[in-house]
């Protein structure tokens, strides 16, 4: 009685086995680290590669943090061909030695600072950060207006942010309060004081891109990009206000590099040369980032943006000593924020 | 199955009431997923309408996860049957401080967290050949964790039956130990071999502590896919995705009950 | 139905009686060579992946003392005492629940019985993502229990991603796995034992405290453990509250992602796993039976 079940069992594993997997190993294939649909609408962009280049890019959800982790564990023998990273990641990742020179087409078009020198990575588009606010999940509270307004008590439970200890966003967070309330890279006290405040509130502290949890209401504020806030806005006509913060924010870069011994790397290059192209470039901005390549953003798209005066209060970062300080504010993070 | 039916005082009625309390903390919050996942929009709720369009893009979307979380719990169980039932046979056979020993350590991947093990296994084998981004890798992964289940689960039944007894029986007419194996010693605990099969199909798949480190972007299971879709998804796909999810662990859910309300060994 | 000799099960005997009969020449080597596939997968994946880890927990600069150095930060010491706190109290919480209504279940027939059953056992298969998200969908912002609160004025209350929504989640996660035991083990008592005591004057308060419980220790320990053990290891509910809870899985999984601090993950990882390994094999000493293969 148990033969014939071992015999099915085996069938059906080896059955399933000739079906499932040439369909997957046939088309050419790019893996892409950190490439997740619901944030800056890379579903958009990853769906006109395979249109436009034939080269299927599986989504991602991996943030920042855990692409350079994985990286690492797999130095010896890579997953990923590019990786999408936060912007300071981009210099760990190349002190790593985990990614590898590439000039993509588009390359001369990139403004200094915006890219290494050898090209181990290079900005593809920057976005600003503020509140990215649920109207209607406030509870008939108004919509908050500055970092100190999150303190108040009346946003009790109602404030995320994005785990600065895992994910590129949180730690970009904590740079733009820091700066906002008068501190620099050389100290995170103020960042760190407001970040102790605010578990007073009881903050929720994901640490996976949270798009769809604002949309929904669990997260009525959440410490995020224009890009997503416009686009539930604009795209998913959802009841979402923007807000630059009265003391002021940071804009920062979100930068591609290529992986060291990635395994398909000529789809690698394709990919990364296809987020730089003119078609990229529009896609970006379509979905309401800033493109590397500032041209790209039609008027339509740029009228839906927070007037210029707004984002006048933000300014942008220094990658280089972004990178150098984030060790030493992630282990006061750990050790003082609970 | 003593009855006490007949004296239904106060106390009968709070223990139901009680039991009922924990039924309803388990029960509804499935319910509500279950609608969450069928309702147009969850926050506007019911008088938005129900629609089976967020099952389908789930099913659109996720049916590669669906398709490799079964595929694995498949083969899983053929390598843990494989490997798992010779192992228990030659441990109940020899009772004693080795075979305890033994049962010790194929414990040990149920104690280590399953972070550890993935972690233990990219920095040994992450870099053998294609192995790291193929499906085989989360395999080994599942089969290391069920593995102690279906040795468990085979070897309580075989501690209760008198296995030298029944082999003597048939080496006196003659059987060889392959026959013996077949038609005395595996008949006579299929009744753990399936409570064990049962056990590890639905633990792989729902395994997640290996997988989420174990996994690559081409090699998505469904835990996976579904921790995808609870942090940022629309919470009305990640509702339809778990849906999806309950109908799959139903079957063998069902069949899991009957096997524990049939009792004991005997089939 | 197969053609063995006997379908039906011999009674119950103690295992321990030696096995060895001179006439089976070559036992021992068969019995070897069928545990062999599985002692070899099991060394080549589990045993020597493991041994690296505990190496790379050592390879840092600080060598060995890492380990000691690992449990002594401050941070660690914390999540690892909340981890056992809210294990413990999982544990009990759920042995205590389970116990009331997996006794009630076996002692009580009535309509609806079967369904009742099938409803609580029916979580038993849920990933830890699943169960997070059901705790989500009870005590979430948009959860049952503070949109109740909240309609009897007393405000929303949410704790879904506080340790107490973590708490919430593994109890649901272990309530259909220990009542299966307790039920298991429940139908499996003396009724003449409770019949006796009973006819001797003994209240139903002292039946349940001197003849059922003691009956059901051995079950209720090896249930016990294994909770215990899920709790400890747990990640996946964490992982989909996604809050700074404090769990010591949590924090290896930090320790991972934050600049892959891989050493100080494998420290934690080895010390983790040692100690649920020690709390199963305590446990399993105790009770005498097999623990895991319940439920």
């Amino acid at each position: 009685m148990m033969k014939p079940f071992l015999f099915g069992a085996a069938a059906l594993a080896a059955a399933l086995t000739t079906v499932v997997t040439p369909a997957a190993a046939a088309e050419p294939t790019a893996i892409c680290y950190n490439c997740p649909p619901e944030w800056a609408d890379w579903a958009s962009q990853l769906k006109a590669i395979k249109a436009d280049l034939g080269i299927a890019v599986p989504f991602d959800n991996k943030n920042s943090g855990q692409a350079m982790a994985a990286m690492l564990a797999e130095k010896d023998k890579p997953v990923a061909d590019v990786a999408y990273l936060g912007g300071p990641v981009g210099i760990q990742a190349k002190d790593a030695g985990i990614v590898t020179p590439y000039k993509p087409a588009g390359w001369a078009d990139i403004p200094d600072g915006m890219k290494d020198a050898d090209g181990n990575w290079f900005a593809i588009h920057s976005g600003t950060l503020g509140f990215f606010v649920n109207s209607e999940a406030l509870g008939g509270k108004p919509v908050p207006q500055s970092w100190a307004d999150l303190l108040k008590p009346d946003y009790a439970g109602m404030v995320g942010y994005l785990d600065p200890t895992s994910a590129a966003v949180g730690y970009v967070g904590a740079v733009a309060v820091n700066l906002a309330l008068g501190g620099d890279y050389g100290s995170f006290d103020k960042a760190v004081g407001w970040f102790k405040d605010l578990q007073k509130n009881q903050p929720i502290v994901p640490k996976q891109t949270s798009y769809a949890r604002v949309l929904s209401g669990e997260i009525p504020i959440l410490i995020d990009y224009d890009f997503n806030a416009y686009r539930a806005r604009y795209t998913d006509k959802a009841p979402v206000a923007f807000v630059i913060p009265t003391e002021g924010t940071v804009s920062v870069p979100y930068v591609m590099a290529l992986v060291k011994n990635g395994p398909n790397p000529d789809n690698g290059k394709k990919v990364l040369d296809y987020v730089l192209s003119d078609k990229g470039q529009t896609l970006w901005a379509n979905a309401f980032m800033r493109p590397v390549r500032a041209e790209a953003m039609s008027p339509e798209t740029a009228a839906k943006f927070l007037p210029a005066a707004d984002y006048a209060r933000a300014r942008p970062v220094d990658l280089v000593r972004m990178a150098e300080a984030q060790k030493g504010f992630m282990d006061r993070y750990q050790a003082e924020v609970k | 199955m003593h009855s006490l039916s007949n004296r239904r005082g106060w106390g009968f009625w709070l223990q139901l009431g009680f039991t009922l309390l924990v039924c309803a903390l388990l029960t509804v919050p499935m319910a509500m997923s279950m609608l969450a996942g069928l309702t147009a929009n969850y926050f506007v709720g019911l008088k938005s309408g129900l629609t089976l369009r967020w099952v389908e893009e789930v099913l659109r979307v996720y049916s590669g996860t669906i398709l490799l979380s079964l595929q694995i719990a498949v083969a899983c169980l053929a390598c843990t049957l494989v490997l798992g039932v010779p192992a228990a046979y030659a441990l109940a056979r020899r009772p004693g401080r080795i075979a305890r020993l033994v049962e010790e350590l194929l414990m040990m991947p149920v104690a280590i967290p399953g972070l550890a093990t993935a972690l233990a296994l990219i920095v040994t084998y992450g870099s053998v050949g294609d192995l790291r981004s193929s499906w085989l890798f989360i395999l080994i992964g599942h089969v290391l964790f069920t593995l102690p289940f279906m040795v468990r689960a085979v070897l309580a039944v075989m501690g209760s039956i008198d296995l030298t007894t029944l082999e003597e029986g048939a080496a006196s007419l003659g059987a060889g130990f392959l026959r013996r194996f077949a038609t005395v010693v595996l008949p006579n605990c299929r009744s753990g071999i399936l409570a064990g099969s049962l056990m590890v199909l639905t633990l792989s798949v729902g395994e997640f502590n290996l997988t989420w480190l174990l996994h690559t972007p081409l090699t998505k299971t469904l835990p996976v896919g579904l921790a995808d879709s609870y942090a940022s998804l629309r919470i009305e796909i990640g509702s339809a995705y778990t849906l999806v999810f309950f109908l799959m662990i139903v079957p063998s859910l069902i069949l899991m009950q009957g096997l524990s309300r049939r009792g004991r060994p005997s089939v | 139905m197969s053609a063995c000799v006997q379908d039906a099960p011999l009674p119950h005997r103690p295992a321990a009686r030696p096995p060895v009969r001179p006439g089976w020449v070559g036992e021992p080597l068969r019995l070897a060579a069928l545990l062999a596939p599985a002692a070899a997968v099991f060394a080549a994946f589990f045993l020597l992946p493991l041994v690296r880890l505990i190496l790379i927990g050592a390879g840092g600069a600080e060598g060995w003392s890492a380990y000691l150095t690992t449990l002594a930060d401050p941070g660690h010491l914390d999540s690892l005492i909340s981890t056992l706190a809210l294990s413990a109290g999982v544990t009990l919480v759920t042995l205590a629940v389970s116990t009331v209504a997996g006794l009630f279940l076996v002692r009580n027939r009535f309509p609806g019985h079967a369904l009742l059953v099938a409803l609580l056992t029916f979580p038993l298969a849920f990933p830890g993502v699943v169960i997070g998200f059901m705790v989500i969908m009870l005590a979430g912002r948009q959860g049952l229990i503070g949109t109740v609160t909240q309609a009897l004025g007393a405000g929303k209350l949410v704790f879904a991603y506080s340790m107490a929504g973590l708490f919430l989640g593994y109890v649901y996660f272990s309530i259909p796995r220990v009542i299966l035991t307790v039920m298991a083990a429940a139908e499996k008592l003396d009724p003449r034992l409770e019949e006796a005591a009973r006819s001797l004057g003994a209240s139903s308060w002292r039946v349940v405290a001197d003849v059922i419980l003691p009956a059901l220790k051995p079950a209720l320990i090896s249930a016990g453990a294994l909770c215990f053990a899920t709790s400890m290891g747990a990640f996946g509910t964490a992982f989909t509250l996604a809050t700074r809870i404090n769990v010591l899985p949590m924090t290896i999984y930090t320790e991972f992602t934050l600049q892959a601090n891989i050493a100080a993950a494998a420290a934690l990882s080895v010390l983790l796993g040692l100690i649920t390994w020690a709390a199963l094999a305590v446990a399993r000493s105790v009770a005498g039976t097999s623990v895991a293969a319940a439920g």
